[in-house]
């Protein structure tokens, strides 16, 4: 014990202890009186207007079906077999490519498409077609060629139209085969297409447009033209159009460079919400 | 998409017409039409005029609060903002009280000879 401990207590008392009293029912209800007084909660006064819409019954929601009309087309002029050549040049919505329609068959069971003009050794048509300046790309399909120009053009397509029927019409007139037989000859089967393609839609093409929910199958293929249709996400989305031609044309063309046409089958207005519907019953998502 | 101005529906009438003049849905929105001449009994065509000055995500023709309404054929007119107008012809449908018809198409694809 230090020696001025005896100066400050003495008789040897015990030092006060320094430990908080227990808290009394008193003591923690004076302690609160002693405290500064909190801030008031703010008083929420009612609004009249939403009690009065909490009065009022909430009507049931009624879902209401969206009927989609036929839209009639004038009936186009059927020229029939003649030695005349008809050609029909259909413009598309996005103005990047024209559709001519002929009134006789181009290659018979299947397509050809041309990326560029090296790729189209094969075809004397789509060389011929890509001798006017701009032709970017080329598919010969049934009976119809498409014809893709730069997106820069913003020049009426009539003038363009005009000089690629004159091609077509040309070759028509001739007897000309649309492509030569080297193109068929290294033409994969129909079952090495499927194969392939279904390959790349499970391992690449559908955990990737998950993200958005969506998914791709294969429906058939038909010599090399190859028809798809997009579900959940994909079916009805306004950017279904983008993603088939950035995404899944590049990815089936660079597996098969010698895949023809790529159609879509998809009844992107079918459903009560067409942009985004639930998958089909056994299908998965993928996570 | 470009902002439709307004546009004009011709609607001809089959067996059945609806008790009360109708309405049309933009986006969502029920409005009445600006403009009507015509009717809407059996066999009767109507002439009705919208103006929604906005853009169609969503255009349609609402269905009767009652009963069907046979519609035989409907002519719309669109007049976009800075384009010119252009009509598509749809086919008969019959509407119910639960039911829309989706009168919103883009313009056809231009097609000519060459």
């Amino acid at each position: 014990m230090p020696s001025w401990f005896s100066k400050v207590f003495k008789d040897g008392a015990k030092p006060p202890s320094r430990s908080v009293p227990p808290k009394t029912e008193e003591s923690v209800h004076s302690a609160a009186l002693t405290k500064p007084a909190a801030t008031p909660a703010p008083v929420r006064r009612p609004n009249p207007i939403l009690a009065e819409l909490d009065e009022k019954e909430t009507p049931p929601l009624v879902t209401r079906k969206i009927i989609q009309p036929t839209v009639l087309v004038e009936e186009q002029e059927r020229s029939g077999w003649t030695d005349e050549v008809r050609i029909k040049a259909r413009v598309e919505r996005d103005q990047r490519s024209c559709v001519f329609l002929v009134d006789r068959p181009l290659l018979d069971g299947h397509s050809a498409y041309f990326p560029n003009p090296a790729s189209c050794q094969d075809s004397p048509l789509a060389q011929a077609i890509f001798e006017i300046p701009e032709v970017e790309t080329v598919l010969l399909h049934g009976t119809n060629v498409t014809v893709t120009r730069s997106p820069m053009i913003r020049e009426s397509w009539e003038p363009m139209a005009r000089e690629i029927g004159a091609v077509v019409r040309d070759h028509l007139k001739n007897h000309r085969p649309a492509v030569a037989e080297p193109f068929l000859a290294n033409m994969p089967s129909e079952e090495e297409i499927r194969e392939k393609l279904a390959r790349i839609i499970d391992l690449e093409i559908n955990p990737g447009i998950a993200a958005h929910s969506g998914m791709i199958s294969l429906e058939r293929v038909e010599g090399n033209t190859v028809y798809i249709k997009m579900m959940g996400g994909c079916q009805g989305c306004a950017a279904s159009a983008i993603t088939l031609r950035q995404g899944i044309h590049l990815a089936f063309r660079q597996i098969i460079p010698q895949i023809g046409a790529i159609l879509d089958v998809t009844d992107h207005a079918a459903g009560k919400n067409p942009y985004f519907t639930e998958l089909p019953a056994g299908m998965q998502r993928y996570a | 998409m470009p902002r439709l101005n307004s546009f004009q529906l011709q609607i001809k009438t089959g067996q059945n017409g609806p008790a009360e003049p109708p309405r049309y849905s933009i986006n969502g929105f029920v409005i009445e039409f600006e403009e009507m001449s015509g009717g809407i009994g059996p066999g009767e065509t109507l002439e009705a005029t919208g103006n929604p000055g906005s853009f169609p995500h969503s255009l349609s023709l609402c269905g009767p609060k009652e009963g069907a309404w046979d519609i035989e054929g409907i002519t719309a007119t669109y007049f976009p903002h800075g384009e010119p107008p252009y009509t598509v012809r749809f086919d008969a449908v019959t509407l119910d009280d639960q039911s829309d018809l989706n009168i919103w198409q883009d313009r056809p694809a231009q097609v000519f000879d060459v």
